[in-house]
């Protein structure tokens, strides 16, 4: 059984799934925080897939593969900002519950 | 000196002290005074030296485009011919001795920087009115002028002044803007405002003129020469100081509007002319009567100005329908209204100026008592004044020989030739300025004294005195031709209308009946130095519709208080509903009510923005692949 296109498209729509229903259901911010890095790898996933099997020997297409790379340096960096974030939050409420999180509303 | 320098210097000599009393003399009044004096002195010295041999005599203009909007050209510039020279004599003479006078009479006032510096403005505007070339810089200078009264009537600072300097405003804007319509209609007949230009198109062709152009022009000179039934914002006026009631509630800014009609003598047809003349007689009459009623010395001359006016717009009125019937449509006919307006102007701003500073200096002896009944005895205390006030009181009755017997006679000739009706009423109203003259004159300056400030009072100082000494010279002898500078003599000799031969008689005959006949009766009804009006006491009817001035302020206050402020409150209304509720309030409510939708997204809770996020995602793929062509097409 060779692995095709759909399973790595099958996997990315799960993936993307897993992480939306996280953020949608859980109260956790850091739980809400990894399944948005779930969506992030989903989509980088489709990328790369994608560019995959559109390459020809005449065209390999290194730039999905590149782009990707790059996604995930820069994805590294976020997930710096948005912990360090989420621990002043936690300094600062003593909760990281999402819905007690609405000073900007009022 | 080229004419044009001097001309600016004229004009704006006053300007400059104007804007230096404002910057730094507002409260060093000796400063301001003698810079407002000073800027009185330029002008006659150089308006003298235009008279005395610096203009030939010639029309001289000289212009300049000042603002260009489209086709629409406004230019400023002087023209300076006969009539005008004659305008800037009385104007730049009167008007010093008049400075002179106030440097005495205001001396005690706190706020002279103030009324020096409204002086020179005033002066300034007036100077334009003379020298403007064109009906728009005329009509600047004619709201200038309007809004220098406004400030000086309003000079004391108490209710009555404020009240009447609004009145006064007002009631000039009210005839402004038929004048403004007058001014649109004669630039959208002929295609310009130039009076020069005027004069070569209608010299050859009147066809254009019609006579709603003249009346709508007419309703300028009815506000500011207070005629009928514009004239009751003059009697009020006199609450401003007394030196700005003889410059320009007497001598020159009433005057402006017979002026201005000798300036644009061609522009009425002969049915405007019947009408302008008919509105001068029943101003003349009326004004006579109610003098009767007065008691304040200050408003009795008040009347008389107004009743003096009348006679000057009758006298231009029925002076152009002479020429016109008597010589034909030529130009030069037409200038018999011209000359014999523009003559009475010029003795009126003699004899009324030396009227209204004979009664300041009056007032100013007896401490600010205005009412003639309190006053009496006078000419023991205040010898120069009385003999100074007897002159004008003998030039406005007309008594034979004197100033106003010339210029009035040449009104009264007309009338008699073109309208019988006229010319009796204005003979009446020859005697009652007589009586009333006389009333005024016997019962404040002969007998004894009747109040404690009357019995204290005493000559005013020289600088009071030396201007009503000069004016009661020209009161005396203004009608003679030798009096008036070389360039002036053609009005003068040429343009007024002289009776000839039996008529001649008949007109002094008149004048002396007239005048003698008013000042003995006068004399031997109100007795000397009174404390009661004796007409009041014999018959109270009589002096009640005197003193009712036939209910134009009543009228106007009913008319106002029922009617326009009714309107007002109609309109209002409507800016409340309209513009204020459905425009305004309109607008900002459409605006709040998309805010109150958006806050409510605005909820707090992430989910509900992923909610959001994942609906906008689908609309985008939705969008991306092609489902929603069939709903954008």
């Amino acid at each position: 059984m060779s692995i095709g296109l759909e399973d790595y498209i099958f996997v990315s729509v799960l993936l993307f799934a897993i992480g939306l229903f996280g953020v949608l259901l859980r109260k956790n911010t850091l739980v809400v925080f990894m399944c948005l890095e779930l969506i992030l790898s989903a989509s980088i996933l489709a990328l790369v897939a994608f560019s995959r099997y559109h390459a020809t020997p005449a065209n390999p297409l290194m730039e999905g593969n590149t782009f990707v790379l790059f996604i995930i340096a820069i994805a590294a960096c976020e997930v710096a900002v948005g912990l360090a974030i989420i621990v002043a939050l936690w300094r600062r409420n003593l909760t990281v519950d999402l819905d007690q999180i609405n000073e900007l509303k009022h | 000196m080229d004419l044009g320098t001097v001309l600016s210097i004229i004009l704006l000599a006053p300007l400059v002290s104007a804007g230096l009393i404002w910057l730094f003399a507002r409260q060093r009044a000796v400063l301001a005074m003698a810079l407002s004096l000073a800027a009185a002195g330029i002008i006659l010295c150089f308006s003298l030296y235009i008279l005395l041999g610096g203009w030939n005599g010639e029309p001289y203009e000289v212009t300049a485009e000042w603002l260009r909007l489209g086709g629409l050209s406004l230019s400023i510039g002087f023209l300076l011919n006969n009539l005008s020279a004659l305008m800037l004599f009385v104007v730049s003479f009167v008007g010093f001795w008049i400075h002179l006078f106030s440097v005495g009479y205001m001396n005690d006032d706190s706020a002279r920087g103030r009324f020096f510096g409204g002086l020179s403005i005033f002066m300034f505007s007036m100077l334009g009115i003379v020298l403007a070339d064109n009906l728009f810089m005329l009509f600047i200078f004619w709201e200038l002028v309007g809004f220098s009264s406004y400030m000086l009537i309003g000079h004391y600072l108490n209710d009555e002044a404020a009240q009447a300097s609004k009145k006064a405003f007002i009631t000039n804007r009210v005839g402004d803007f038929g004048f403004l319509v007058g001014i649109i209609m004669v630039y959208w007949t002929f295609g310009t405002v130039s009076l020069t230009e005027l004069d070569h198109i209608l010299e050859h062709d009147k066809s254009a003129v019609t006579a709603i152009m003249g009346l709508l022009l007419f309703c300028g000179v009815v506000g500011k020469s207070a005629q009928m039934p514009l004239h009751v914002w003059l009697p009020d006026a006199m609450a401003g100081p007394t030196p700005i009631s003889a410059l320009i509630h007497a001598a020159t800014m009433v005057a402006a509007g017979v002026y201005f009609l000798g300036r644009t003598f061609l522009l009425f047809t002969p049915d405007a002319l019947v009408i302008i003349s008919w509105v001068g007689v029943v101003t003349a009459a009326c004004a006579a009567i109610w003098a009767f009623g007065q008691r304040d010395i200050k408003k009795i001359l008040a009347y008389s100005t107004l009743s003096q006016l009348g006679y000057m717009v009758a006298g231009f009125g029925m002076g152009s329908l002479y020429g016109l019937h008597a010589h034909g449509d030529s130009h030069s006919a037409l200038l018999y209204g011209v000359g014999a307006s523009m003559f009475h102007l010029t003795t009126h701003a003699f004899f009324k100026a030396l009227l209204f500073l004979g009664s300041g200096s009056v007032i100013h002896a007896c401490h600010h008592e205005q009412d003639i009944f309190k006053m009496g005895g006078l000419y023991k205390k205040m010898p120069l004044t009385t003999i100074a006030f007897a002159a004008g009181v003998l030039a406005i009755a007309g008594i034979p020989f004197l100033s106003a017997f010339f210029s009035k006679d040449a009104i009264l000739y007309v009338a008699m030739k073109e309208n019988y009706g006229a010319f009796i009423i204005l003979s009446i109203t020859a005697i009652l300025t007589a009586t009333y003259m006389g009333r005024l004159f016997f019962i404040a300056f002969l007998g004894k004294p009747n109040s404690e400030s009357a019995e204290h009072a005493h000559e005013s100082p020289w600088t009071i005195v030396v201007p009503l000494l000069v004016l009661a010279v020209f009161s005396l002898l203004g009608g003679y031709l030798w009096m008036y500078p070389k360039p002036l003599q053609p009005i003068i000799e040429g343009w007024v209308p002289h009776a000839h031969g039996a008529d001649h008689t008949t007109m002094i005959v008149i004048s002396l009946v007239a005048s003698v006949g008013g000042l003995a009766f006068a004399f031997f009804f109100y007795g000397r130095g009174s404390a009661t009006d004796r007409l009041e006491k014999i018959a109270p009817p009589v002096y009640g519709i005197a003193k009712s001035k036939f209910f134009f302020d009543e009228a106007y206050g009913y008319y106002i208080r029922k009617v326009q402020d009714r309107f007002a409150e109609l309109m209002a209304f409507f800016d409340t509903l309209l513009i204020s509720g459905i425009l305004v309030r309109g607008a900002a409510g459409v605006a709040g009510l998309f805010g109150i939708i958006a806050r409510r997204l605005h909820t707090g809770s992430v989910a509900s923005y992923v909610w959001w996020f994942f609906a906008g995602l689908i609309l985008f793929g939705a969008f991306a692949g092609g489902f929603l062509d069939g709903l954008l097409r």
